[in-house]
């Protein structure tokens, strides 16, 4: 018997799931410890033996991986208690961290903080200007040798360093990609000094033209890495001495996973998997369900998230930002508004209603959790109107109180827009609705596709509420709300069936035409390099796909197009071909007539994706076919609120537990279970699929 | 005395009411128009609903531009705009990118339907481009605009556009800005609109007509192609949107949100005090060879809801390239309009228009007539103008206790324009304009610092680009780009720091052309509020046949022009030059002004300040007055006794000025206290109303008089103003420059600190007219 564990350390909870070859699931839950949180990990595999009826050690002793997602380092960067690096570059430019090309005013904050420009404001530096050492070197754009490095100020900037106590050094030099040669012999220098010395090379963690978030990603590199070296070490002595001799997974933030022993160099790379596991999860129920295409949303306390998956892969992004830090990272694409279930409802100085995007968060939370909140949230809203049990929230466990929410809503909008209160609920449920689904439509356009040939999936705890409502306009093709074994766990269900993950790139920018012997030599290079690093992960993959691309841009454009390139050596017609494919995406994503070859051609950075495929998958248990009847399964019925046009109805309510695969729900519907609750409007309906997902379908 | 050029009279539009519009343009078009009241019945659902649909359509609209233009002025630099706007032109959603590039283009829209509707006719389809600052849609001839209208069952139901800088649009120097123009016909030559794109078909001929006059005409080509797409992409996100609602319905939306934004930003101007406040801008060397000094004058009136922006007293038009039309005088306002006032309004600018008016003279600076040179217009009387609404909104908005966390001091309060050109690395013909100095000083605020290196005012999204990127597309090698001390004017609280950058060409043979223009090197424009200090002084030196190779070669990397042997230019504001290979080239650009005298700041922030190198030692001690013990930690007796002698200096300096005029102030705030700034309190006292000092309530006068006739004034040399003011006037113009500091009589505390020319006379606040 061989399990397959995912475990994902969200803020409060640790979420574990693992899963045997008989389809056997089990999933568990335990409070985060962020002093320590292998302590929580402990715990929620214990929580997990427990379930399965097993001892810890003999759960262990028969898991053969272990994928693990944290939130820890992102954490600990947000919360700026990362380590204390030390950051050299080459002299002219120790400034370009704090310049930060002007842009981390602004960059990643939301439009309504952007727009209130005499408030904007930098971050506080990444490293302070006495921890910034400037080295005398020059490389020039080509990759020749301007000024070769002094050694001697190089020492002695390096002894500066340690004697500040920094727990890491970064090393971001100009043009390092070009020729890492002078990077390669400060850490070498580095090394001679002190053995240990955590250090982190723009040349190898990114090695893509553009300094300032080169620069920014080594350095944030060097903050994490240290803290998760120190931090997989112990899981993996915890591990051991709990009998555990498989693999320890790391997840990243494009989405595939890496071995614990690996992951520490490239430790940037695990930012971002807390926002990833939902978009995993999707990948592989798409995977049972047939789906190749889905939108991914979750809407969660805070946050509505929308993440794309296209032929049954994440759809990444090259770039992204922390904290207005502008990071070279790919990671899976996912795009955010405050918009969750917390989300509060305000009157503007124009009298006008807004939802979001500040939200109430966990503490105090909504109004009715009673908890010391009195501005009314979304789910406040939800709550009134009769959408939510205020007995039966996440299954019974928390009490609701229907009257604080009336009140608040009463005071803050009903009364100043002169409504009623039931209908400033349903205004401010349906401009929730509609904000989604905004956020939904630009997600899948503006990335060059039409929705309607996705499937839409809804998790979180507030999304199944309201999914039927941001999905109806969208015409996509069918959607659904996972609730069978996955539910409960559903990002940690992601993480266990995830495989690993790996990318290399490197920039040579460079005016087309480029010769094949060019683009053959970086395809080889990079490939070379991701067969040496599959092979340090001391996995038996089932087998290893490669994927090529080039980004490619017009002259001067300053966002290049990720255009795939087949596999094997090329031809001078085979290059070709390649700017052929660049044009064909760019008209996709642009639209016709937009092109304009004659401006010129450029190559900029060429990118191999590895992955590396685990020996087996967990396949998830399928429910008989219903016994009982459809109306067994109804709890009772009230008045609710599902819809604009259709108003109030007198509404069933179905328990979750006793609806069975192949029973078809017709709406107005509500469907209560353990984790969330299902709002199927009227005119749509909804169908309890063979793993006990309900699929909602319109008209 | 301006001469018009008959026949040039139609395309000095001053922009006409949406009615005015409406009644010309349909006599030929059947324009899609909703009642007043249908625009007031939409309810809240349906309003939020669709508004925050239209935002994100000119949201992507700018994404999209952004992802397509080839030109690194757009794509690394954010300058670019779109908008949205109704049947009429009025504009309803203007993005966040360069706000000058966009408020101009309902002008444009304007002109287009009083004069094309006729002929060539506006149909579904066309797409009109534009490029005549005095017809509207941009600020000078380099910025394009290509708008559309979008039709909907055979009505015209609004317009989208998207303009975006061109690096190079033709006239006799690279990048269209000659400093050698005395008129308009050195410079690019101005477009009013023309149909580029008819029945969705991109028009040959027009096109050829337009790129023939560029340096770079396939980057100009990408770039039209890029803006009509992003407009292309908003109709089709409109009509989705139409095709849902209404059309009624989304018109009465986009109505509403004008109503919207008019009423807020009149319920905010209410809530302060009526005033008037003024502001004076100056500009050196209207063309290569001048050595003139030019002013802007602002008196803004507030009244009620409602302010004048009144420019009489602004210097004539010149023989020059500085100059701007009405459209960039318009944006210019809207420029600093928009962040201070409406951070927290949808700028629905249509709204905000409604809200002021504009006195200016014909043939002024700000006001130009046909053929005025006016290729520098944007970031010369169009940015001077910005920073004078900047000033006299920020001292307006201070005048109240909630609003003044939106004011700031001025920001940089120009460009430094270095446009090259030549012959690249990959033996190819190359245009490029440096960007790094969209890395400026940000204003000081009332609660805190300017953002350092932070951007520019009116450019909400701006950005300089990775050295990297200008390395790889140009023949340059650069040697440093950093943040310079002392460079943020020095204040109780900061402004931003600007940068400075050292370039040298790199992998070329032959020699470069070097266009420089860049005001504020004499008389500082990034001047500082209620006693804050101007930033630096901007500057442009060029070392001829350097050292640098053998220095190089040597193993060094100079980290400064001192350290490098050449031939030392002190670029003058406007020139045309040229870069041997031997040369290196050094640009300083301006930090922003700083907030209140800086004897008042925490020594803890000066102490940090000078830990993160953000001021020097020098800086440290005479101006702020803070002295640090041998740790490093603030000796605070010995900085309480350098603040009491620079305050004893000061008295010592000042001139003599009236007794008090009162004796007898009340401390405690009184009922009916106005504070109308960091440094001054209107109160009662003996049955009048008074100004007294905030600080130690000396009554300084009787509210209506000049108080500044009773503050201590001070006058010396403008490096007294700091380690930053290091200009040689002399250098750039004729007249002499001067420092001028006016204090509280009592406790010497700064209530205004200046550079300014000699023969300046500073107005008084609140009271007087102009």
């Amino acid at each position: 018997m061989q399990f397959i564990l995912g475990i994902d350390i969200g803020g409060t909870f640790t979420d574990a799931f693992a899963t045997d070859e008989q389809a056997r699931v089990v999933s568990a839950k335990a409070p985060s410890t962020p002093d320590d949180y292998a302590r929580g990990v402990i715990d929620a595999i214990d929580e997990l033996a427990t379930r399965l009826q097993l001892s810890t050690a003999d759960l262990l002793r028969n898991t053969s991986y272990i994928c693990h997602g944290t939130t820890a380092s992102l954490n600990s960067l947000v919360t700026g208690t990362a380590a204390k690096v030390g950051f050299m570059t080459t002299c002219g430019h120790g400034d370009s961290i704090v310049i930060m090309n002007g842009e981390g005013r602004y960059a990643g904050l939301g439009p309504e903080q952007i727009q209130d420009f005499t408030r904007t404001n930098k971050p506080p530096p990444l490293v302070r200007k006495r921890l910034v050492k400037e080295i005398d070197e020059r490389i020039d754009y080509k990759g020749a040798e301007i000024l070769p490095l002094n050694e001697e100020v190089t020492r002695s900037a390096v002894k500066e360093l340690i004697d500040e106590g920094v727990a890491a050094i970064a090393v971001s030099l100009l043009w390092s990609f070009r020729n890492p040669s002078h990077e390669n012999r400060i850490r070498d220098l580095i090394h001679e000094i002190a053995p240990e010395m955590y250090v982190s090379l723009s040349s190898e963690v990114c090695p893509r033209i553009r300094e300032y978030p080169r620069s920014v990603t080594t350095i944030m590199n060097g903050q994490v890495g240290p803290a998760l070296r120190h931090y997989l070490r112990s899981l993996e002595a915890e591990l051991k001495q709990r009998s555990f001799g498989g693999v320890l997974l790391i997840m990243q933030g494009s989405g595939g996973t890496i071995s614990a022993e690996t992951a520490p160099r490239q430790a940037i790379s695990t930012i971002g998997s807390v926002l990833v596991g939902g978009v995993v999860g999707a990948v592989n129920l798409g995977e049972s369900l047939d789906h190749k295409n889905i939108i991914s949303t979750d809407m969660g306390g805070t946050t509505f998230l929308v993440g794309l998956v296209v032929d049954g892969k994440p759809v990444t992004a090259n770039t992204t930002v922390i904290n207005q830090y502008t990071l070279n990272l790919p990671m899976v694409r996912v795009a955010a508004i405050g918009s969750g279930g917390g989300a509060i409802a305000w009157i503007d100085q124009g009298g006008n209603l807004k939802v979001g995007p500040r939200s109430a968060g966990a503490a105090p939370g909504p109004v009715c959790y009673d908890a010391g909140g009195t501005e009314p949230t979304i789910t406040d809203a939800d709550l009134v109107l009769g959408i939510l049990n205020p007995d039966f929230f996440l299954g019974g466990r928390k009490k609701l109180r229907r009257d604080l929410s009336e009140k608040a809503i009463r005071e803050k909008i009903a009364g100043p827009l002169k409504m009623s209160v039931e209908d400033a609920a349903a205004t401010i449920y349906s401009i929730a609705n509609a904000q989604a689904s905004d956020l939904v439509r630009k997600s899948v356009v503006s990335a060059g596709y039409d929705p309607r040939d996705f499937a839409l999936y809804s998790f979180g705890g507030a999304g199944p509420v309201h999914c039927a409502g941001y999905s109806a306009d969208l015409g996509v093709a069918t959607v659904v709300v996972p609730l069978g074994s996955t539910a409960a766990a559903f990002s940690a269900f992601g993480l266990a069936a995830s495989n690993v993950g790996l990318a290399a790139e490197v920039s040579r920018p460079q005016n087309f035409p480029i010769s094949a012997e060019v683009v053959n030599a970086t395809f080889d290079e990079l490939e070379t390099r991701l067969r040496a690093d599959l092979d340090a992960q001391r996995i038996p993959f089932s087998r290893v796909t490669m994927a090529r691309e080039i980004d490619i841009r017009y002259t001067l454009q300053l966002a290049e197009v990720s255009t795939p390139v087949k596999a094997g050596k090329l031809s001078e017609s085979d290059v070709h071909g390649i700017t052929e494919g660049f044009e064909e995406l760019y008209t996709k994503l642009y639209g016709k007539g937009t092109g304009y070859r004659e401006a010129g051609i450029q190559f900029i950075t060429y990118r191999v994706f590895a992955v590396g495929y685990l020996p087996f998958k967990p396949t998830l248990p399928e429910l008989p076919k219903a016994k009982n009847s459809l109306k067994s399964a109804i709890k009772g019925t009230r008045r609710a609120f599902l819809d604009v046009v259709a108003g109030w109805n007198e509404t069933s309510v179905y328990d979750y537990e006793k609806l069975a695969f192949g029973h078809e729900l017709e709406g107005p519907a509500i469907v209560e279970a353990p984790t969330t609750t299902v709002a199927i409007p009227p005119r749509a309906g909804a169908t309890v699929d063979r793993l006990g997902n309900l699929v909602i379908h319109f008209g | 005395m301006a001469v018009t050029i008959p026949g040039s009279e139609i395309f000095a539009y001053k922009g006409n009411t949406g009615e005015a519009v409406h009644a010309k343009a349909s006599k030929y078009l059947n324009l899609h128009t909703v009642s007043a009241t249908g625009a007031d019945q939409v309810d809240p659902l349906t309003f939020e609903v669709i508004r925050h649909r239209l935002w994100m359509a000119t949201e992507e609209m700018g994404d999209a531009i952004k992802r397509m233009s080839g030109s690194i002025v757009v794509t690394d630099a954010n300058d670019f705009n779109f908008a949205l706007m109704d049947e009429v032109g009025d504009l309803v959603q203007i993005g966040p990118y360069n706000a000058g590039l966009a408020i101009a283009l309902d002008r444009a829209v304007k002109w287009t339907l009083e004069n094309r509707a006729d002929n060539p006719g506006i149909e579904e389809g066309d797409m009109f481009l534009c490029n005549d600052p005095w017809v509207g849609g941009g600020m000078h001839q380099n910025d394009v605009a290509v708008y559309g209208p979008l039709f909907w069952e055979g009505k015209l139901f609004g317009w989208t556009s998207a303009s975006s800088h061109q690096l190079d649009l033709g006239g006799v120097a690279p990048g269209s800005w000659t400093p050698r123009a005395r008129n308009v016909f050195w410079e690019s030559l101005p477009t009013p609109p023309v149909k580029i794109v008819r029945g969705y078909r991109l028009q040959r001929d027009v096109e050829d007509v337009y790129l023939r006059r560029s340096r770079i005409p396939r980057l100009v080509a990408l770039d039209l192609r890029a803006q009509i797409g992003a407009n292309n992409f908003a109709h089709e996100q409109l009509k989705t949107l139409i095709r849902k609602y209404g059309p009624d319905m989304v018109k009465a939306v986009m109505k509403r949100m004008l109503d919207d934004t008019e009423s807020r930003v009149r319920a905010k101007l209410r809530a302060i005090p009526d005033g008037n406040w003024h502001a004076v801008s100056y500009q050196e060397e209207a063309r290569e060879g001048d050595r003139g000094l030019y002013k802007i004058v602002l008196n803004l009136i507030k009244k009620d809801d409602h302010l004048t922006f009144d420019f009489r007293g602004t210097d004539p038009q010149v023989e020059g390239l500085i100059n701007c039309t009405h459209s960039t005088l318009h944006a210019g306002i809207l420029w600093s309009t928009l962040p201070a006032l409406c951070g927290d309004i949808p700028w629905a600018a249509g709204g905000l228009l409604r809200c002021f008016d504009i006195i200016s003279e014909e043939g002024t600076l700000n006001n130009c007539t046909f053929p005025a040179g006016i290729s520098k217009a944007s970031v010369a009387s169009g940015w001077t103008t910005a920073n004078a609404v900047q000033e006299c909104l920020s001292k307006m908005m201070i005048a109240h206790p909630e609003h003044k966390k939106s004011a700031m001091s001025v920001c940089t309060g120009t460009w430094s324009l270095a446009v090259l050109s030549g012959i690249d690395q990959y033996q190819k013909p190359f245009v490029t304009m440096l960007m790094d100095p969209m890395a400026g000083g940000m204003g000081a605020r009332t609660d805190g610092d300017g953002v350092d290196t932070g951007g520019l005012p009116g450019i909400v999204m701006g950005r300089a680009p990775d050295v990297e990127m200008v390395e790889f597309m140009n023949p340059l090698l650069y040697l440093w780009r950093r943040e310079e001390a002392d460079s943020g004017g020095p204040g109780k609280f900061r402004g931003g720091m600007s940068a400075s950058m050292c370039i040298v060409p790199h992998n070329t043979e032959t020699p470069m052309s070097l266009v420089i223009s860049g005001s504020g090197k004499a008389v500082n424009m990034n001047v500082g509020l209620h006693g804050g200090y101007p930033g630096n002084s901007q500057v442009d030196i060029t070392l001829r046949d350097s050292n640098l190779p053998e220095l190089i070669r040597r193993g060094i990397i100079p980290a400064s022009l001192d350290e490098i042997s050449g031939q030392r230019e002190i670029q003058p504001s406007e020139k045309e030059s040229y870069l041997n290979p031997t040369d290196v080239h050094y640009l300083y650009w301006q930090g922003a002004g700083g907030y209140g005298d800086p004897i008042l700041r925490d020594p803890a922030m000066v102490r940090r300040d000078l830990i993160e190198l953000r001021i020097s030692t020098e800086a440290a001690h005479a101006i702020y007055g803070v002295v640090l013990d041998p740790k490093f930690e603030v000796d605070h007796k010995r900085t309480g006794e350098r603040r009491a002698k620079i305050r004893a200096d000061r008295k010592a300096k000042a001139r003599q000025v009236p007794a008090e005029v009162v004796k007898s102030v009340k401390s405690a705030p009184g009922e009916h206290d106005v504070q109308w700034n960091e440094n001054m309190v209107e109160s009662d006292a003996d049955g009048r109303r008074i100004l007294k000092c905030n600080h130690c309530g000396h009554a300084i006068c009787t509210r209506g008089e000049n108080y500044l006739e009773h503050l201590a004034m001070i006058e010396g040399a403008p490096r007294e103003a700091g380690p930053q003011i290091f200009a040689e006037p002399w250098s750039y113009i004729d007249t002499k420059v001067v420092f001028r500091q006016f204090c509280c009589p009592g406790c010497h505390t700064a209530f205004l600190t200046q550079v300014v020319p000699e023969n300046f006379t500073t107005r008084y606040d609140l009271d007087s007219a102009a």
